[in-house]
C-alpha cells in the first residue's frame, strides 16, 4: 500500500469521497475523515509527533463510531467514586489501545487536561484509573477528551469476583515474600547446624540456633503454607489425594518432629519444611499471573452494545440509557451506529453487519418486521426500531452469560503433578507404615520405630515437585512467545500437549475474512479497467465490505479513482448514480434486470456476483469471494502429521463449508451453526473423552472458545475472542498452530521427566530413612540435587524446541 | 562468643524485617499489579514514546 491512499492517522485506505486534505507545517497530509485529522492536530500541537514513528499497530483504523460518541453525564456519574469535594476517581476500559505508545500518548495528553490530577493506564488490561477534580472538570469532558484522540472509553466498575482475584494474587505474593525472607534467615542457621553435625558444636549454641530456626519456620508453615494446609484438608474431605496433601504431609511431619527433637535433643529438619513451601509457592507465582484476564473479556462483550440510545417520543428524539429501554419503545438508529438492544425493524430498511453473531463479513438486508440483535452494526440508512427485549435479556447479554457459564463449568485442569500425587501419597504412607511395623516387631525401643517411620514421611516429599512444572512452563512459554505464541498459563501448555481434536472456525480463521475480487469478467467489447472504474465510481462512497474489496482491487490495478456525487443506495440490492455517460447501476443480478438490463446466463458457483451497467447496457460482472489464508493448506497438512483430527465449525452455508474442507486437509465439517450450537457440539465431544482445541476469531466464537479445553485466537481477531481464549497467536500465520502444539507436547514430556527425577531422588533416601540412618544433611542434599536436576532439564527444553522447529522450517523450505 | 552470636542473629533478623516490611508496603501500594507496563514507561521523561519488543510486532508499520 503506498502512502498516498492511507490515512496518516489510522492507516486505513481513504474512500475517495471522504478524503480530507490538510496542510500542516507546509506538508500536505491526507486523512480519511475529520476525526482523524483532529487527532493528528492534537498530537502535532502537543509536539508528540514522534508517536507516529514509534507506534506499532497490528491492526488499522480507529474504533467504530469513536468520533461521533456521545457521553451521558447521568450514566457516567454512577461510576464516579468521590473522595472529597475536589477529588474524585473514575475507572474506564479504553477500546483501541494497541501498543505501548498508545498508553504513553493517552497518559501524556490526558494528564494535560485541566482538572485531571492523575492518570494511570494499565497496558495489560486496557484499563485506566483517572483521578480528577470535579470542580474543574467532569467525567463527560474526560470521556470526550479520550474519544477525540481516537480511543473509545467505556465506564467500568470492577465486579466482586475480579476484586477477589486481584486480592488473591497479592496475598500469594506476600505469602511468598514472607516465606523467602524467613527461609533465607533459616538457611544461615542451618549452615551453622550442618557444620556442627560434622565438626562438633557447643550444645548451648546449638540449642539457641535451633530455637531461632523454630521461630522463623513457624510463620512459614502456618502463614505462607496456609493455602496448602486448606488444600490438604479439602483433599482429605473429598478422599482424593492431591499434591497439596503430599506437601502438607511432608511439611507437618518435618515440622512437628523437629519441635519434638528440639525438646528432647536431636537433629532438626526445619529447613526441609520451609524450603518445600518456599519453592512450591514460587512455582505457583510463576503460573498464576495471567489467569484474571478472561474475566475482562466478558466485560468487553457487554460493552459492545452502546450505553445510550435515541428514544423516539412523539416528534422528538431523546438520548436515554440503553438499560432504561423497555419492550415496545421506538428508537432511531443511524448508519454507523450499533444497535443497543434486541429489536424488530419498524420502518425503513437497511443493511446490517452481523459479524458479531454469524462471523460472516457480508452484511444482511433487514426489512420491516425483521429481527435485529444488540451489538450489530447498522450500515446504510437510518431506521426506526421497535424494542423487543430489555438490555439484560439481549443477545449480547445472553452470550456473555454463556461465556461465563462455560468458564465456570470448565473444571480446573488437573495437573500432572496432582495425578502423580494420587498414586504417590498412598505409596508413601504404606512405606511409612511398613517401616514402623518392621521396627516395632524387632528389638528396639518403640519411640525409635515411630521416629524411623516419621523420617520416611519427611524425605518422601520432593522439594523439586514445586519446580518440576513451573520451570518447564517458564522456559517453554518463553521460547513460544519468541515465536509469537502466547500461552495463558502452565495448565494450558499441559492441556495443549494432550489435544487430539482441533475445531476450526471458517471465516476469518481459515479464510482472510474480507471479501476480495476473485475475477473480473467484462461484457464482450468492454475492458477490465473500465468495468472496475465504473464500479468504483459508485462504490467509493460506501464502507460496505464488498465495496472496500472492489476499491482494493482497483487500487492494485493502478486505477485512479473518482468519486460520484449523489449516490442512491437500495439496501440489499445495489447502488445507482448518474454520470455524463448515463446512469450507472452496480448490484445484484435482479437489481439490474428489474431496471430492464439484459444479462446473459453465467455460471459462477458459490461466489458472490456484482453486476455493473452503464446507460442501460450491461458492462460485466465482478466475482467476489473470501480467499483462504496463504498457508492454510500447508498448516493443516502438517497438523495431520501430528495425528490430530480436524473439524470445521461454521455459521456459513454448507456449500461454502464443503468447498473450504475440500481444499484443506479437513475431512469433516458442520455448517449453519449458531454460537451456542458450536459450544454445545464441543461439549458433546468432550463427553466422549476427546481433548479439544477451538481456533476462532469472532465474537460468535467466544462461547465455543471458552468451552473448549484450549481456546485459540489469532491476532487481528476481535478483542473478545482474544480475551476468551487461552492460547493467542500474535501473527496471523496458521503454521504457528503446529509449532504451538509441538512445543506443548515437548513440554509435557519434559514435565513428566522432571516429576520422575524429582520423585526418584527422594526415593533413594527413603531406604536411608527407613533404616534409621537419616541425617538432616541427607535430606538437604537430595533436596538440592533433585532441584538442580529438574531446573537443568527444563532449561534443555528451550534448546530442544529451537533446534527442532528451525529444522522443520528448513525442511519446509527445501520441500518448496 | 555466645552472646555476640545471639546479638548478630538478632541484628540480621531486624534488618531482614525492615526489608520485609518495605516489600509488603510495595505490594499493598499496587507496585506489582502491572508488571508489563513499566518496562515501556521507563523512558517516559524523555519526550519519546516507547518501542515495543520485536516478538509482538505487527505487519503494518507506518513508513
Amino acid at each position: 500500500m503506498n502512502d498516498l491512499d492511507a490515512c496518516i492517522h489510522c492507516n486505513l485506505p481513504i474512500p475517495p469521497s471522504d478524503l480530507v486534505i490538510d496542510e500542516i507545517d507546509g506538508k500536505e497530509l491526507r486523512f480519511c475523515c475529520h476525526g482523524c485529522q483532529g487527532v493528528y492536530r492534537i498530537i502535532n500541537g502537543a509536539g508528540l509527533n514522534i508517536f507516529y514513528q514509534r507506534r506499532d499497530w497490528s491492526e488499522q483504523g480507529v474504533p467504530t463510531g469513536v468520533f461521533e460518541a456521545k457521553f451521558e453525564a447521568n450514566i457516567l456519574a454512577e461510576h464516579v467514586i468521590k473522595h472529597h469535594e475536589d477529588s474524585a476517581e473514575i475507572a474506564l476500559i479504553i477500546e483501541g489501545i494497541r501498543c505501548a505508545s498508545c498508553v504513553w500518548l493517552l497518559e501524556k495528553l490526558l494528564g494535560k487536561e485541566p482538572g485531571v490530577d492523575a492518570i494511570l493506564v494499565n497496558y495489560g488490561t486496557h484499563r485506566a484509573q483517572i483521578r480528577f477534580n470535579p470542580l474543574k472538570t467532569s467525567p463527560t469532558k474526560i470521556f470526550s477528551a479520550v474519544s477525540r484522540l481516537g480511543y473509545l472509553p467505556h465506564p467500568f466498575t470492577s465486579g466482586a469476583a475480579q476484586q477477589a482475584a486481584a486480592r488473591e494474587q497479592r496475598s500469594l505474593l506476600i505469602r511468598f515474600g514472607t516465606a523467602a525472607f524467613l527461609s533465607m534467615q533459616l538457611m544461615g542457621f542451618s549452615f551453622a547446624l550442618y557444620g556442627g553435625y560434622f565438626h562438633g558444636i557447643d550444645p548451648d549454641t546449638r540449642q539457641i540456633i535451633q530455637y531461632f530456626a523454630a521461630a522463623v519456620t513457624t510463620p512459614v508453615v502456618f502463614y505462607s503454607g496456609w493455602p496448602f494446609l486448606t488444600g490438604a484438608w479439602r483433599s482429605l474431605k473429598n478422599r482424593a489425594p492431591s499434591m497439596d496433601l503430599l506437601i502438607t504431609l511432608g511439611v507437618l511431619t518435618a515440622y512437628s518432629y523437629s519441635l519434638y527433637a528440639l525438646v528432647v535433643g536431636g537433629e532438626v529438619y526445619f529447613d526441609t519444611a520451609a524450603m518445600i513451601i518456599t519453592l512450591i509457592l514460587l512455582g505457583r507465582l510463576f503460573e498464576g499471573s495471567a489467569r484474571n484476564r478472561s474475566i475482562s473479556g466478558i466485560d468487553r462483550l457487554l460493552r459492545l452494545a452502546p450505553d445510550s440510545a435515541n428514544l423516539i417520543v412523539g416528534e422528538e428524539i431523546h438520548a436515554v440509557a440503553s438499560v432504561s429501554l423497555s419492550p415496545g419503545d421506538l428508537i432511531l438508529v443511524r448508519p454507523g451506529e450499533r444497535i443497543p438492544v434486541d429489536c424488530r425493524v419498524a420502518t425503513g430498511e437497511t443493511e446490517v453487519d452481523e459479524a458479531t453473531i454469524t462471523g460472516e463479513p457480508m452484511p444482511v438486508l433487514r426489512q420491516p418486521g425483521d429481527h435485529v440483535s444488540a451489538g450489530t452494526l447498522n450500515l446504510t440508512t437510518s431506521v426506526k426500531l421497535k424494542v423487543e427485549r430489555v438490555a439484560a435479556e439481549s443477545f449480547i447479554a445472553r452470550m456473555a452469560r454463556m461465556v461465563e457459564e462455560a468458564q465456570n463449568r470448565k473444571a480446573p485442569i488437573q495437573s500432572l503433578a496432582d495425578r502423580v500425587a494420587t498414586i504417590f501419597v498412598p505409596l508413601v504412607i504404606l512405606t511409612a507404615a511398613g517401616t514402623w511395623l518392621f521396627w516395632f516387631s524387632s528389638n528396639v525401643p518403640h519411640t525409635e520405630a515411630l521416629l524411623n517411620a516419621v523420617s520416611v514421611l519427611i524425605v518422601a516429599c520432593p522439594c523439586a515437585l514445586g519446580l518440576a512444572t513451573p520451570t518447564a512452563v517458564l522456559v517453554a512459554s518463553g521460547s513460544a512467545a519468541a515465536r509469537g505464541i502466547l500461552f495463558r498459563g502452565g495448565d494450558i501448555l499441559e492441556m495443549a500437549g494432550r489435544i487430539n481434536l482441533i475445531a476450526f472456525d471458517k471465516t476469518g480463521t481459515l479464510t482472510i475474512g474480507k471479501p476480495t475480487v476473485k475475477q473480473v469478467i467484462p461484457a464482450p467489447g468492454q475492458s477490465t479497467e473500465k468495468l472496475l472504474r465504473l464500479a468504483c465510481q459508485v462504490e467509493s462512497g460506501s464502507n460496505h465490505p464488498i465495496a472496500l474489496g472492489i476499491i482494493g482491487k482497483a487500487r492494485e490495478e493502478g486505477i485512479v479513482l473518482e468519486a460520484s456525487e449523489s449516490i442512491e443506495t437500495v439496501p440489499g440490492r445495489g447502488l445507482r448514480t448518474t454520470s455524463d455517460d448515463g446512469e450507472i447501476l452496480v448490484g445484484s443480478r435482479s437489481f439490474l434486470t428489474e431496471n430492464n438490463i439484459e444479462i446473459p446466463v453465467i455460471e459462477s458457483g458459490t461466489l458472490t456476483e456484482v453486476y455493473v451497467s452503464l446507460g442501460g447496457s450491461w458492462c460485466g460482472l465482478l466475482l467476489i469471494h473470501d480467499p483462504l489464508r496463504e498457508n492454510a493448506a500447508e498448516a493443516t497438512t502438517r497438523l495431520q502429521e501430528l495425528d490430530l483430527q480436524m473439524v470445521l465449525l461454521t455459521g456459513d452455508r454448507p456449500e461454502a463449508a464443503n468447498q473450504v474442507s475440500n481444499e484443506l486437509a479437513i475431512s469433516t465439517y458442520l455448517a449453519n451453526l449458531s454460537p451456542a450450537a458450536k459450544a454445545t457440539w464441543i461439549n458433546e465431544q468432550q463427553q466422549s473423552g476427546l481433548k479439544i482445541m477451538m481456533v476462532g476469531d469472532g465474537i460468535n466464537d467466544a462461547p465455543a472458545l471458552s468451552s473448549a479445553d484450549v481456546g485459540c485466537a489469532m491476532a487481528g481477531g476481535t478483542d473478545i475472542a482474544l480475551e476468551t481464549s487461552d492460547l493467542v497467536l500474535t501473527k496471523t500465520d496458521l503454521s504457528r498452530l503446529y509449532e504451538a502444539i509441538f512445543i506443548a507436547r515437548k513440554t509435557l514430556q519434559v514435565i513428566k521427566q522432571n516429576l520422575f527425577w524429582a520423585f526418584a531422588y527422594n526415593f533413594i533416601t527413603i531406604p536411608l530413612a527407613a533404616s534409621g540412618q537419616l541425617a538432616p544433611v541427607w535430606a538437604a542434599v537430595t533436596m538440592a540435587s533433585s532441584s538442580v536436576l529438574v531446573v537443568g532439564n527444563s532449561l534443555r527444553l528451550g534448546r530442544l524446541v529451537r533446534r527442532a522447529l528451525s529444522d522443520t522450517k528448513q525442511s519446509a523450505i527445501t520441500r518448496q | 562468643m555466645f552472646k555476640s552470636t545471639v546479638i548478630l542473629i538478632l541484628l540480621s533478623l531486624c534488618i531482614g524485617t525492615g526489608a520485609w516490611l518495605f516489600f509488603i508496603w510495595t505490594v499493598k501500594r499496587g507496585d506489582f499489579d502491572d508488571v508489563e507496563g513499566p518496562k515501556y514507561r521507563m523512558l517516559d521523561d524523555e519526550e519519546t514514546p516507547p518501542v515495543q519488543d520485536s516478538s509482538s510486532q505487527g505487519e503494518n508499520h507506518e513508513k
